[in-house]
């Protein structure tokens, strides 16, 4: 059972409309590696999971990303708010307009719905735990601009 | 990654334990976490987005974000939520860790009190928090709508 709380995890407060920038943004949310491909991935890999270590924190992680979905989603509503008819037409803007205008659509960056099968539930526990850290990695790579890993000098 | 050590709670925060040594076990993207880890107050938890200095793993483009947050209810909620969030995920891994189980039912306990002080200011959390002004769930601002045009 979900019960809904209504205040974000962390506060989001957009200054300034930018079309272009929802446009990336958006992958976050519906994309390859974004926030509801994470939280349905941890909540649906949780059901055969025989540890309760681990049914405890699928659960629990699943369901914080529920709460980033809800923030990703959040910035994109308000780097759309209030549109010029100038903003309307930007670049990399106008594709997602046409379709959706300003709502919130779980849709990739590069025009893909959010689709399943970007995920996979296999039923084998570290089958599942590897495919999450692949999953994490991407969103951390993601969240970097895909700069490639360098080891860090604090190891 | 070799770095063998005869005691494997004393692991370094950037390493976990393995039998009979510390690793960083998949160290490029997630740090293990060891048992006693160090630990951020709530608000600096919330800002930089983990409870733990040893997961704060240094973004190439790392914003110093400064917490811009007026309301102070709010904010205070927000970090009390953040790091019993933070916290029960560790205690999943570490349920035998008394430390940080005490920290969990003092910041639960100091969030209830925080809930309180914001629902009585802002209105209901949840739709089941039915005040003496009536049926205020509907009311705006919802979280997506806060502070439009950057002004509260």
């Amino acid at each position: 059972m979900f019960v809904y709380e209504k205040r974000l995890e962390y506060p989001i407060r957009i200054k300034n409309t930018n079309p272009r920038l929802a446009a990336l943004i958006i992958s976050q949310y519906g994309g390859p590696d974004g926030e509801l491909g994470a939280s349905l991935r941890y909540l649906s890999q949780r059901f055969s999971m025989p540890y309760p270590e681990l049914k405890g924190l699928l659960t629990d992680i699943g369901t914080e990303e529920l709460g980033h979905l809800e923030m990703v989603g959040t910035i994109v509503h308000q780097l759309t708010r209030n549109l010029s008819e100038e903003q309307i037409k930007t670049a990399g803007f106008d594709a997602y307009f046409v379709d959706h205008t300003a709502g919130v659509y779980p849709v990739a960056a590069s025009g893909a719905p959010w689709s399943a099968a970007t995920m996979q539930v296999t039923g084998d526990t570290i089958a599942d735990l590897t495919e999450n850290l692949a999953a994490d990695g991407a969103t951390v790579q993601e969240q970097r601009g895909r700069k490639p890993l360098k080891t860090l000098d604090c190891w | 990654m070799e770095n063998p050590n005869p005691n494997p709670n004393a692991c370094g925060i950037m390493e976990g334990s393995l039998p009979g040594k510390c690793a960083g076990m998949v160290f490029p993207y997630v740090p293990m976490q060891s048992s006693s880890a160090e630990r951020y107050d709530q608000e600096q938890a919330l800002a930089a987005g983990t409870l733990f200095p040893g997961l704060n793993l240094p973004f190439f483009r790392a914003v110093k974000s400064k917490m811009n947050c007026p309301n102070n209810a709010l904010c205070e909620l927000m970090a009390l939520g953040f790091t019993i969030t933070e916290l029960g995920m560790y205690l999943d891994t570490h349920q035998n860790d008394k430390d940080a189980l005490a920290l969990y039912v003092d910041y639960v306990n100091l969030a209830k009190e925080g809930r309180k002080r914001y629902e009585s200011m802002y209105g209901p959390l949840q739709q089941t928090g039915v005040t003496a002004a009536g049926y205020t769930w509907l009311n705006d601002p919802w979280p997506w709508e806060m502070a439009e045009g950057g002004k509260q």
